[in-house]
């Protein structure tokens, strides 16, 4: 089965449908989406902006990285948790537009870096985390952490705009 | 003259109507700039409140933490009013009937004043009392999202 044909069947579905055609809860997914990632890409971008000496210089990382870290998966479960509904309901539609898979695969990659952050630097950050310089890597993926989350966010606004059916 | 033929002469204003003109695609740049300003509102007052309610970055003194996020609530505010007004001046006139734009400034109101009343009160001591301090962040956090979700109807009434 191709994408297509699998967002089709998400569309066509009592969920997909009942989105949709809601008065209420479709724009309250959506704005639990938006709003949410105040708690998400806000709090991602306060650690990386840590990760690369910009913000709260005289918070030690490790509680940067450490204590807000269950916020920032509780707030990436609501942002995906809504976005996977959004997806549900308008799959077939947002697909033909360029710029939503180009946000899924720059989730994709911040992902990744992420994942690959937490395995090399995550577990020793009480080790490196007292030198008055941290590991190149850990800046690296902070940087590709604050420029990816910035972009996915910046597809996810303009998929609306780029619609070539809606005008 | 009333609100509503003031909306509308704004609406017609030399300002109100270049921008009305200009590409779409601008519009949605200054909705960029709208939501960097939101998150760096709501993200500044999470930090804090996080804190309030003894979670989050509960190791950080109180009154530094607000201290290192107030310029972001401010560049967040000022953000807002410049991409709003930006949003808002071409199409004043059909947000004038509009009750979640409304709603929205009312609720904005609020969430100001407790600003700088209840929550600068609160968080310039180092350990406020537990029942102050988990109220305040309740009605803080409640407050501000509250505008966010009445801006976002905007778009849907």
């Amino acid at each position: 089965m191709s994408v297509v044909g699998f967002l089709q069947q998400l569309h066509d579905s009592q969920l997909g449908t009942a989105l949709r055609e809601s008065l209420y809860i479709f724009p309250l997914v959506e704005g639990t989406h938006l709003i949410g990632l105040a708690l998400s890409v806000g709090l991602i971008l306060v650690t990386d902006l840590r990760l690369v000496g910009l913000f709260l210089r005289n918070v030690p990382v490790a509680d940067v990285l450490q204590q807000l870290r269950p916020w920032v998966l509780a707030g990436f479960a609501i942002t995906f948790g809504t976005g996977i509904l959004l997806i549900w309901a308008e799959g077939p539609r947002i697909w033909q537009i360029p710029v939503f898979p180009l946000k899924l695969v720059l989730i994709a990659l911040a992902g990744i870096n992420a994942f690959w952050f937490e395995l090399k630097y995550g577990k020793t950050v009480s080790v490196w985390g007292d030198n008055p310089t941290f590991p190149k890597g850990a800046k690296l993926a902070g940087w590709i952490s604050l420029v990816s989350w910035s972009a996915v966010v910046i597809c996810g606004r303009l998929i609306p705009y780029l619609d070539a059916t809606q005008h | 003259m009333s609100t509503q033929s003031l909306f509308q002469s704004l609406q017609n204003s030399a300002l109100g109507s270049s921008i009305g003109k200009l590409d779409p695609l601008v519009g949605a740049l200054a909705q960029l700039f709208h939501i960097a300003g939101l998150l760096l509102i709501l993200t500044s007052i999470v930090l804090v409140n996080l804190r309030l309610l003894g979670v989050g970055l509960r190791n950080q003194s109180l009154p530094q933490l607000v201290k290192a996020t107030t310029p972001l609530v401010w560049y967040g505010l000022g953000l807002l009013v410049l991409s709003g007004l930006f949003i808002f001046l071409p199409s004043a006139a059909i947000y004038y009937p509009n009750p979640a734009f409304w709603a929205k400034f009312l609720l904005l109101s609020l969430a100001l004043l407790i600003q700088i009343t209840l929550y600068r009160k609160v968080t310039s001591v180092e350990y406020p009392k537990r029942g102050l301090a988990t109220a305040t962040a309740i009605i803080s956090l409640t407050l501000w999202f509250s505008v966010a979700f009445a801006g976002r109807a905007i778009g849907y009434i």
